[in-house]
């Protein structure tokens, strides 16, 4: 394959590398939802989509720098979550875990649906400023302003959460109550503050990334959402669910053998991709049943 | 002992009446949506061994319908246009055409078997990972199905299926299984099902064998789920490799949580699914509202779980004896 | 309470359900099947919306045979299963004609049914030319086939571009694409040679990224003269996006998937350049057919329409209404008998007949160019078929 120069390997894991920032800020939305009180959330990835939109009126209402988008996005991200959590998912919280499961599904549709319904099912363009277009070559390595934004703002935002979590009260509280939920109340700390915060912060990312979805691919539509909340759940799962970490390696995981798979496998053999990477993941699980930073989970019932 | 088989007996005869004036009396349409009522009960049933009864999170139930679906639409056709349409199909498949029984059970069994393959290495995960492991499995069948055109015909799927499954077909295989499950439940295959349910290492130490106990639940419901597959394919008579996706999946789970963690929990979940969305409809075509049926839906679903998080019937079973009792007294 | 709400609801639908039934008399049952909801959504859509525009036209000027025509519309979610229903439910109902659907898949579940009760279904969207062999004698094709418009295609690219070496990419996962492709080759390869495909490469639905498809055609020793990619509307703006942005400059080539404002709208107009495809009219097509559809679409929905199957949902129902004159009957026989009569309908979307016994309309094909982000009209071709 005379394609298959040291340049051509390298653009290929630059690819990955961006697609698998997407990823993990969405994985990690996806994960601290888990950890904290087990709920499988499908409706993130259509908060995704709802930051893509809003990120697209925004964009057009106020012409302004692309961080006070990414800023405004975040808010209503964080605002929907708080809105989601205290509507649909506090009232079924005693229930088991795969009646939240059901939940996140209906929730899901319902904000599918709407959208379908008030926006109509046509996918719209997405355009970006031009400055934010620019090509930037290294070698034969190249990308765009975007593209660069989008890593430095999700490594940005992973290492300030990481440092969120570890170090402030609020942070603690959350790594209290995703350890042992009932001894964390005994302790004093307000259990319901803290899963609205996780909530809110989740989705507040996931809003983010959808900003980032639009951007790099010029595309958005109110399905968009499906894919990419199946994508964080895989990663998340992939990566050890229960820790920050877990979630963005799973998402970068996920992010390279999507890219790879594709770059490498031979034109003919394309069409078995999706059937590779999930292999893959299966045989990652079956080596790390917990996933590949998971520890074991604790038997407390 | 006398009574719990008078009880059995008579219940499936009225369903046989039931289905014999259901017949006679109603429309092509009607009848269809009842035998996608019926198709529907049967996956929820078998999904029910795995899903409810052992306490395992099995999104793979669509790859077995597919498997089984492909098989016995394969089966039933004609060599001449299995010549034209799957020039690849090896000699065995390509030359022979079965009745329509003998392909659903053949079809059932290759799904089946597939669970089993499969069962091994997957059923050691637990929880969400064992959720994500089937949905990779689920991809995979797909991708395979539509990569493999010279077979499968790829995207285009396979239409003109004979038109084979009718109310009886539906009617007989509901009972089947529904039946199976109960005698399967009621064992001692149920019994460790269940123990593994609530607590795997309690029920290992026990001395229950978890790869045993938790395959024979995925293999049986597979073979289930292979031939409601094959009656799917024969009704709506044209399949293509997404026919049996994900949502699908998530559908089958939606009907057990709403219904609940027993075998009538199961009916009552696939029924009230498959009905609502054949009611709702004409009030989506008078609004125009598209995408109503939709939300409906979804906002049903979530006053039901607010309200009932067990599900309508939680753990209970419809007890059918005391029922042919309270009735015999009554005369 | 809550109880009280959920039996007004059953009992408000079961009253829809049945009253449907009221008035039989003085009116023409017509079926619209459409996938409304899901990922079919965005080509079915406005095609609806063209089969309503019709229906409005046709009855302001008093309907057909002195009756009025219902259109009974219903969605059907981009699931199989779904049609198998919807198109029975329709039947029952007593509808005389069939229309719908912009994709084989659905066709196939639902067309079949129609043609057991020997109704006439006609397709506004579907290409797959060998569809009404599949299916029957009822069942009716509104745009040209695959065949014709790769056809028409492989001869402009020869012809008129001089092309004689190419790339194709293929979308793996819709019969459409690939039954675009096939033909593609099997006409060029006849007019250019076998060696003329100088690469044969795959993406699917959905995909994202088209880094690994840009590096192999780069890489070729000697390049293409063209690419043809054969993408539904969905991915076709992206696709170029990136193809453009890698600085491939020669041009790009597809079939009517890339009728969609995304094309130009997602790469920009620094990008879009150079990209021809056929389709089935031109917007900016002077006849006053198609001005009026445009302008009266944006009257009835509020904003011009969407893609081409717009036009093609239109002309379908145009179609079963100068049927059901020409019949003089609403009888469904009568109607599909007098449908392959059709010898020369002008409508928005060309002039359709149906000759030969065919149920393929012949038909024209428009070939557009994308010029700096500005669509158009190149010519009309009718291939050799």
């Amino acid at each position: 394959m005379s394609f298959l120069s040291l340049g051509y390997v390298l653009q290929q894991i630059v690819n990955g590398f961006i697609l698998g920032s997407i990823y993990s800020l969405v994985a990690i939305g996806f994960s601290m939802i888990f950890s904290i009180i087990g709920l499988i959330n499908f409706s993130h990835g259509d908060i995704l989509m709802l930051g893509a939109f809003s990120a697209l009126a925004f964009i057009a209402a106020l012409h302004g720098s692309i961080w006070v988008v990414f800023g405004m996005v975040g808010i209503v991200g964080f605002l929907i979550g708080i809105v989601i959590e205290r509507v649909a998912f506090r009232p079924i919280r005693s229930a088991p875990q795969v009646t939240g499961f059901i939940t996140s599904l209906a929730v899901s549709s319902l904000i599918e649906n709407l959208g379908i319904l008030l926006l109509t099912a046509q996918p719209r363009s997405f355009n970006i400023p031009d400055y934010l277009n620019k090509l930037l070559s290294f070698g034969s390595v190249s990308f765009r302003m975007i593209d660069a934004i989008i890593v430095i703002l999700s490594t940005v935002i992973v290492i300030t959460l990481y440092l969120y979590t570890k170090h402030t009260r609020i942070g603690m509280a959350m790594r209290a109550t995703a350890q042992n939920i009932d001894a964390s109340k005994l302790m004093g700390i307000n259990v319901n503050r803290v899963i609205m915060i996780a909530f809110a912060i989740g989705s507040a990312l996931a809003a983010i990334a959808g900003l980032m979805w639009g951007a790099k691919f010029g595309q958005i539509s109110p399905l968009m959402g499906f894919l990419p909340g199946l994508k964080a759940f895989v990663a998340a799962v992939i990566g050890g669910i229960r820790d920050i970490r877990g979630a963005v390696l799973g998402g970068y995981v996920l992010g390279f053998s999507e890219v790879l798979f594709v770059g490498l496998l031979p034109p003919d053999m394309s069409g078995y991709r999706d059937a590779f990477v999930f292999t893959l993941l299966i045989v990652i699980l079956l080596i790390k049943p917990e996933g590949m930073l998971g520890r074991e989970e604790e038997v407390i019932k | 002992m006398r009574d719990r088989f008078l009880a059995g007996t008579y219940s499936v005869l009225i369903l046989a009446v039931v289905s014999y004036t259901m017949n006679s009396m109603l429309n092509d349409y009607h009848l269809t949506v009842i035998e996608f009522l019926g198709i529907y009960v049967i996956l929820a049933v078998s999904l029910s061994l795995t899903n409810s009864f052992t306490g395992l999170f099995s999104l793979g139930h669509p790859a077995f319908m597919a498997i089984g679906a492909y098989i016995s639409a394969i089966l039933t056709f004609p060599p001449m246009r299995k010549a034209i349409m799957m020039p690849a199909l090896p000699h065995f498949l390509a030359n022979v055409q079965l009745p329509f029984y003998l392909a659903l059970i053949i079809g059932g069994m290759v799904a089946a078997l597939s669970a089993f393959v499969i069962g091994f290495p997957v059923l050691r995960l637990r929880g969400h990972y064992l959720a994500v492991a089937t949905i990779g499995f689920m991809i995979i069948v797909q991708v395979l199905i539509t990569n493999m055109n010279s077979i499968t015909r790829g995207p285009l799927g396979i239409n003109g299926i004979y038109p084979y499954t009718n109310i009886w077909w539906v009617y007989i295989w509901v009972v089947v299984t529904i039946y199976t499950v109960w005698r399967v439940l009621n064992s001692k295959f149920g019994r460790a099902m269940l123990a593994i349910r609530e607590d795997e290492i309690a029920a290992e130490s026990l001395g229950i064998s978890l790869t045993y106990f938790k395959l024979l639940p995925l293999v049986l419901g597979a073979f289930f789920a292979g031939v409601a597959g094959g009656l799917w394919a024969h009704l709506v008579t044209a399949i293509t490799p997404s026919s049996f996706s994900l949502p699908l999946a998530f559908l089958l789970v939606v009907m057990l949580v709403i219904g609940g963690k027993s075998i009538t929990g199961a009916v009552i979940g696939a029924l009230l699914i498959g009905v609502v969305s054949e009611l709702l409809r004409p009030l989506e075509m008078a609004t125009q509202m598209y995408g109503l049926t939709q939300i409906v839906t979804a906002i049903g679903l979530l006053v039901i779980l607010i309200k009932r998080p067990g599900g309508i019937a939680g753990n209970k079973e419809l007890d059918l004896v005391a029922l042919y009792r309270g009735l015999r007294i009554l005369r | 309470m809550r109880r009280g709400i959920v039996v007004f609801m059953v009992v408000v639908s079961l009253i829809l359900a049945f009253g449907n039934f009221g008035y039989a008399a003085g009116v023409i049952k017509i079926g619209a099947l459409y996938n409304l909801t899901g990922e079919m959504s965005s080509i079915d859509a406005p095609a609806l919306n063209g089969v309503k525009l019709a229906a409005k036209e046709v009855n302001e000027k008093g309907g057909v045979l002195g009756k009025k025509i219902k259109i009974i519309a219903i969605d059907t979610k981009t699931n199989q299963k779904e049609c198998a229903t919807a198109a029975r439910q329709l039947l029952s109902e007593g509808v005389v004609a069939g229309i719908g659907y912009g994709d084989t898949t659905y066709v196939l579940a639902a067309a079949p049914l129609f043609q057991k009760k020997h109704v006439p279904f006609i397709t506004s969207g579907a290409t797959l030319p060998e569809l009404p062999k599949m299916i029957g004698s009822y069942m009716f094709l509104v745009p040209f086939g695959d065949n014709v418009q790769a056809y028409a295609m492989a001869d402009f690219l020869y012809k008129d571009l001089h092309v004689r070496k190419v790339v194709i990419w293929t979308n793996k996962a819709t019969d459409y694409t690939l039954a675009l492709s096939k033909y593609f080759k099997e006409r060029f390869t006849k007019l250019a040679g076998k060696k003329s495909i100088l690469l044969e490469d795959f993406f699917q639905t959905g995909d994202k990224d088209y880094s690994a498809q840009i590096a192999r055609v780069k890489a070729l020793k000697p390049q293409p003269d063209a690419l043809f990619i054969s993408s539904i509307p969905d991915d076709i703006g992206i696709i170029v996006k990136q193809v453009r942005e890698a600085g491939i400059k020669q041009p790009i080539a597809g079939g009517d998937g890339y009728d969609t404002p995304l094309l130009v709208k997602v790469p920009g107009p620094k990008l879009a350049n150079d990209i021809y495809y056929t389709t089935h009219q031109a917007w900016d097509n002077p006849d006053p057919v198609v001005q009026n559809f445009i302008k009266n679409y944006e009257k009835m929905f509020g904003h011009k329409p969407e893609n081409a199957f717009a036009a093609l949902g239109y002309d379908a129902l145009m179609l079963v209404v100068r049927a059901i004159k020409r019949a003089g009957s609403d009888n469904p026989t009568a109607i599909r008998d007098a449908l392959a009569k059709e010898h020369g309908y002008h409508g928005v979307a060309g002039t359709i007949s149906y000759k030969h016994g065919s149920r393929v309309p012949q038909k024209a094909v428009a070939i557009m160019k994308v010029e700096h982000g500005k669509i158009k009209f190149v010519k009309m071709v009718m291939p050799n078929m």
